[in-house]
């Protein structure tokens, strides 16, 4: 292997000489910087594998400029201090030109301020949510080299709280990570829900990978609330939900997209969670998602369910054809060129090697193209943000069935008539 | 609520107890803070885990629940055998590490190996079972309505009634027994055990076997009302050395009043500071009885 790629690297080396053509060395080297392991590392295996699918599907389709691309993935255990370190040794030892992850906000946020604006690379996340990094590109600090497939938490709130006023309940008590994603989404849910003329009886924080959570419950049961709003991840978001429910919490429960996983769901016991529902990022009804989960499921053997799959198969997809784009493979012309493939009046083109092979022909004729993808049509706002229609579900049995769908513009309209 | 917030700190203060009797007993005997005790929990929960699952194959009556709890007499051989089980690696751990350290090497070489073995520890049980939590039965139990309104869960009723009678045993063993008698010896000066015809290996090997089965206990209650994950003794090192330093090195009482206090006061603080410091609370009292009284509140004050 080692041997094919260096030959190929001589042979471009050879070729390479007299023509005026690109300066790109074999392999293509992507970074990736993903919690495999820690509170999140259910969920952060999952997505660093669905981003590993998106190269091995790029590559089928010849790779970037003729090199294949190297994934090169880094754990941040969800630690903030280890995400900047494996991004950094990923910026000057391997010399990536752009970034996959984080997953938390609380690690993307340093990675994006002390390593990706000073070196000029590029950061596509899959998952963070955090308002703060669109406050940070409306400040200009992130000089448009912050891109992320994934709605803000803007909505999450909004959604959060319409599940709790459509069910009927009046008091509700909020439990949250105690981390930027969590505490910026339990305010504004805080905001959202006095708004839309519910009552919170009490907020609690609660700090990732304790044993239990006996105190942080039996507060939060206080004010005897009829319903709880969990933001939480599957490990610690099973144990405060079993705590609760055995202390004689309502089973009425509203939880964040990150708990509509099968393994919270078996943790707790589906026949515990009858009555949960919960809100996640929807994929548009386009064929290109379903194509998707089509090749999802034929490559892993279940359906693409759980947060961030979709998300980081669109981060990885856009930041490679933005690759292929450029002359010359840097943080500048990645960042310009990810404007260029997912251009609203480009040409449409759909994930999997055949749709790539597509776009890398009409990349090479000079058009500008539209890539839709795994979550639909991407369209990055100037901040770097994009939208996503919502969808509301809830457990029947064992089975997670969807309840219902808000598009794009409904989605817009709620957030529209909750920030009057 | 304030009820609650006792009964929950009486009940998580009792686990704490269980695995601060066996590190106060080795920080008097061997004189070292082995930061390696906690992970005896996290062996003692997963290798009952093992034997739960050899009982169970038997079906028959070790099948199904006691009374009001979530577990069967399967999780009770279980936890006996794992308690035998944690003792080989306490002592192998003894044998191989500390004691041929002490011979030669510092405290603070000690302290550090000490360190050294919790990672060794932590990683193993990683590497075979897994990061994921895991449960002993996925049934979830509800807390019962006691008068005055405070909720608790029978299983941990249950923990607290075994605590007690470990300790009521430990002592009348400490009191009583030769062996007892002599562990005492050891503690207070170990040359004049020796040169009285104390065989002080077998007293060492002893309270290995105390101090894990007490670690084992522990983590096998806190495995039942709780869930089994790697970092389960780790998450509790701070509160266990708070408890044994509470209490004073080497008292039976002391460790488990010391494990109480902890309990109630990580539980009580949230009722006036934000959850999100609760986990400092430990950190505090220790800072606390280092000052006020560093031999801990039934110590005796060393020359």
């Amino acid at each position: 292997m080692l041997r094919n790629i260096g030959l190929a690297a001589l042979t471009a080396a050879i070729f390479g000489i007299g023509t005026t053509a690109h300066a790109v060395d074999c392999p293509v080297k992507l970074g990736a910087i993903l919690p495999v392991s820690g509170p999140m590392g259910q969920v952060g295996e999952r997505i660093a594998e669905t981003g590993l699918f998106a190269v091995e599907q790029f590559n089928e389709a010849g790779g970037v400029k003729g090199c294949p691309v190297e994934y090169v993935l880094r754990d941040t255990q969800g630690q903030s201090a280890v995400g900047v370190d494996a991004a950094k040794s990923l910026v000057d030892l391997d010399g990536v030109q752009a970034l996959i992850g984080a997953v938390s906000s609380g690690v993307s946020l340093p990675v994006l301020t002390s390593v990706v604006v000073p070196s000029k690379v590029v950061q596509v996340s899959c998952c963070s949510s955090s308002e703060s990094f669109t406050a940070l590109a409306e400040e200009g600090k992130t000089e448009g080299y912050w891109f992320r497939t994934y709605a803000t938490n803007r909505s999450q709130s909004a959604m959060g709280a319409k599940l709790v006023i459509d069910s009927g309940f009046e008091r509700t008590a909020v439990i949250y990570v105690n981390t930027d994603f969590g505490v910026g989404l339990a305010n504004r849910f805080e905001q959202d829900i006095a708004k839309l003329g519910g009552s919170i009886t009490s907020m609690v924080a609660y700090n990732e990978s304790q044993q239990s959570y006996r105190a942080e419950v039996t507060k939060a049961l206080e004010g005897n609330p009829d319903s709880l709003f969990l933001v939480a991840f599957p490990v610690d978001g099973s144990t405060i939900t079993r705590e609760w429910l055995a202390l004689g919490g309502t089973d009425n429960l509203i939880v964040n997209n990150s708990l509509r996983s099968d393994d919270y769901f078996a943790a707790v016991g589906s026949q515990y969670l009858q009555n949960l529902q919960g809100y996640d990022s929807a994929q548009p009804r386009l064929p290109s998602v379903a194509s998707f989960n089509e090749m999802f499921e034929a490559r892993f053997d279940s359906p693409p369910n759980g947060p961030g799959l979709h998300s980081v198969y669109d981060a990885v997809t856009v930041v490679l054809l933005a690759m292929e784009a450029s002359e010359e493979i840097t943080g500048d012309n990645i960042r310009d060129n990810i404007r260029l493939v997912t251009s609203p009046d480009g040409v449409e083109v759909h994930p999997g090697p055949e749709g790539i092979a597509r776009a890398k022909e009409l990349l090479a004729e000079g058009q500008t193209i539209r890539y839709v993808g795994a979550t639909g049509a991407l369209s990055f706002d100037r901040n770097g943000d994009v939208q996503a229609p919502k969808m509301t579900w809830k457990l029947d049995g064992d089975v997670n069935v969807e309840t219902s769908y808000l598009t794009t513009a409904e989605v817009a309209e709620l957030l529209g008539m909750l920030d009057e | 609520m304030i009820l609650q917030h006792i009964a929950d700190g009486i009940l998580s203060g009792a686990i704490v107890s269980l695995g601060a009797i066996g590190l106060s007993f080795t920080m008097k005997l061997l004189r070292f803070a082995n930061f390696s005790h906690s992970e005896l929990l996290t062996w003692g929960a997963y290798s009952a885990l093992v034997f739960l699952a050899f009982f169970l194959s038997f079906g028959g009556f070790l099948d199904g629940t006691i009374g009001p709890f979530s577990f069967g007499p399967a999780l009770l051989l279980a936890m006996l055998c794992s308690c035998a089980a944690t003792s080989v690696i306490a002592i192998l751990l003894h044998r191989f590490v500390f004691d041929r350290l002490s011979r030669a090497a510092g405290q603070m070489t000690m302290v550090f190996a000490s360190f050294g073995v919790a990672l060794i520890l932590r990683h193993l049980v990683q590497l075979i079972w897994g990061s994921d939590p895991i449960y002993y039965s996925n049934e979830l139990q509800f807390a019962v309505l006691l008068p005055g309104n405070v909720r608790v869960m029978p299983d941990q009723v249950f923990l607290l009634v075994l605590t007690m009678f470990v300790v009521a045993a430990l002592h009348l063993f400490m009191t009583r027994s030769r062996t007892g008698i002599a562990m005492r010896g050891v503690s207070e000066n170990p040359d004049l055990a020796r040169v009285s015809g104390i065989n002080v290996d077998r007293i060492i090997t002893c309270v290995w076997i105390i101090g894990a089965s007490g670690a084992a206990l522990g983590g096998v209650l806190y495995g039942t009302t709780v869930q089994l994950r790697p970092e389960l003794g780790f998450g509790l090192i701070l509160p266990l050395f708070a408890a044994a330093i509470l209490g004073g090195a080497g008292s039976l009482y002391g460790a488990v009043l010391g494990g109480l206090i902890v309990g109630l006061s990580e539980n009580l603080s949230v009722m006036i500071i934000p959850t999100t410091y609760k986990p400092a609370v430990p950190f505090l009292l220790i800072v606390a009885i280092l000052y006020f009284r560093p031999q801990g509140i039934f110590g005796e004050r060393s020359r």
